[in-house]
């Protein structure tokens, strides 16, 4: 069976999210589109539609379909950006990252939402959470690459797609054909998991395993490292000529959830940023950011120039990178006009004061 | 100071809001307290995940300054890059202190010498949201939101 026969016999709408579907709602969150039964977890979900899609398309350079340009997250049923979280209660979710609302029962697990409750109480105090796992640029990892509020870029090829944020140079691969299997020969689980998948026509289903324990968003429930996902993503052009990518998707994890949530996210063309030339630069986030964990163990620090904390951005000092290099080194600093504090701190950080 | 600040305050406050959410909580900075500090541009880093503005005060103290990421900055109304705040340059910042008093804060306006208005917050202060009083609340030298809102009558404590 070809795959335009298979789409003409099967419906993209039952399994796949469809145009009509998405564009329905304009720039808005478009209809939830649950896959067409039920599953025991994530890799029935996914053979299922390779199934049924009969391994899928064999795209070439040529007929890949490209998402090119810069995106940004958009509205979706999980965090952040509403209008409703399946988290909380309809019309409850909270405003961007702030305290309130009310969660939703039977969505996670009994042990799962427990925590949940904790850490929404928890922020009860500063009307956010007090410390986020990021603070020291922890990768976002999945789920949670989807909506970091970063910039991101989709590069699609035919058997891989490599998508990159740009907060903490954080990229997700995907490695797809029909035999595309899953590998992990360090036994073990990383920020974005393992991914895979296969081509649909114009739809790309990722299957996603072996994912630390992450988060949805900050704020939002933490998953377990039984966290599994299954995607579908494509890219669309609404009436009004605007791009965006929608993905709908179901996110498995026996030990985080009651039952798997059916999800659905979006991404919007960053045309603004396309305009003023904006380019994804390799940024170092730890080394760039002045911010820990609190000594009291819960909040977060704040480093000013001075102390031994503070982060002297490639400053002009090399002691702590070279330190086989003479201190003095000319050129040093990371472009020829900026600032040298590093008699303010690096004196500090190694032990001379200031 | 004076020259085109109104003008410029009130094309400020049209900005359209651009994402502002950071990696990390803004647990640190005091949202409820918005002060301004006088003085010049040591160094702007607009870098990720955070840009940073140092600045020495009239006093010569250092002082340094969170703001939003630079998508976000760049998004802004006026947009915000890597050149809009040079060395030497003369700038007032508006911004939402470290609860522990230290020299720092979470940015919320700046007002360049010549008048202009960049909003480059993240969610940690919201003094963007006072774009149109703030430059007539600098001019009148009120040094603090409390401290202008005590002056006009104005505010959730009146």
């Amino acid at each position: 069976m070809t795959l335009r026969n298979t789409f003409a016999s099967l419906g993209t709408a039952a399994v796949l999210a469809t145009g009509a579907a998405t564009t329905a709602l304009a720039q808005g969150l478009p209809d939830l589109v649950p896959p067409p039964r039920t599953f025991a977890n994530s890799t029935e979900h996914y053979q299922f539609l390779l199934d049924m899609y009969d391994g899928g398309t064999e795209h070439t350079y040529e007929t890949v379909p490209t998402w090119e340009g810069l995106w940004e997250a958009g509205p979706n049923n999980v965090a952040l950006r509403g209008p409703n979280s399946v988290f909380f209660e309809e019309g409850t979710q909270p405003r961007g990252l702030a305290a309130g609302g009310t969660i939703r029962e039977g969505v996670l697990s009994e042990e799962y939402h427990a925590a949940f409750v904790q850490r929404r109480e928890a922020m009860e105090e500063f009307n956010e959470q007090p410390y986020d796992r990021l603070t020291t640029c922890e990768p976002a990892g999945m789920p949670r690459w989807l909506l970091e509020p970063y910039v991101r870029e989709w590069v699609n090829t035919p058997d891989q797609a490599w998508w990159m944020n740009d907060l903490a140079n954080d990229t997700r691969r995907i490695y797809i054909g029909a035999d595309a299997e899953h590998v992990n020969i360090e036994g073990t689980h990383f920020p974005n998991g393992d991914s895979i998948g296969f081509w649909a026509g114009e739809h790309l289903v990722v299957h996603t395993v072996d994912v630390w324990p992450m988060d949805y968003f900050r704020g939002y429930p933490p998953t377990s490292n039984q966290f599994e996902a299954v995607e579908v993503y494509h890219m669309e052009t609404l009436p009004n000529g605007t791009q965006r990518i929608v993905m709908q998707g179901t996110f498995y994890d026996e030990l985080g959830l009651a039952e798997p949530i059916d999800v659905v996210y979006t991404w919007r063309r960053a045309m603004q940023l396309e305009s003023v030339d904006y380019r994804i630069r390799h940024w170092e986030c730890e080394s760039n950011s002045q911010t820990r964990l609190a000594a009291d163990g819960r909040t977060t620090a704040f480093a000013v120039p001075g102390e031994a904390e503070y982060n002297d951005i490639r400053g002009a000092d090399i002691r702590l990178r070279a330190p086989d290099l003479p201190a003095d080194l000319s050129g040093q600093t990371r472009d020829p006009d900026a600032a040298d504090f590093s008699n303010m701190s690096l004196d500090a950080a190694l032990g001379g004061g200031n | 100071m004076k020259k085109g600040l109104s003008i410029v305050a009130g094309l400020a406050a049209c900005a359209i809001a651009t994402a502002a959410v950071a990696h990390h909580s803004f647990s640190m900075f005091d949202p409820s307290r918005e002060e301004v500090v006088r003085g010049t541009v040591v160094q702007w880093s607009f870098n990720s995940p955070h840009t940073l503005l140092y600045i020495e005060d009239e006093s010569g103290q250092n002082w340094v300054f969170e703001g939003n990421a630079p998508p976000s900055a760049l998004g802004r109304t006026p947009s915000i890059s890597g050149d809009t705040f040079t060395p030497g340059e003369d700038v007032v910042v508006i911004h939402c202190p470290l609860r522990d008093g230290r020299n720092g804060g979470g940015v919320g306006l700046v007002i360049d010498s010549d008048g202009t208005v960049y909003n480059p917050s993240d969610a940690g202060c919201s003094a963007n949201q006072r774009e149109a009083e703030w430059p007539e609340w600098v001019e009148a030298g009120y040094t603090s939101k409390a401290e202008a809102e005590e002056a006009t009558g104005t505010g959730d404590s009146q």
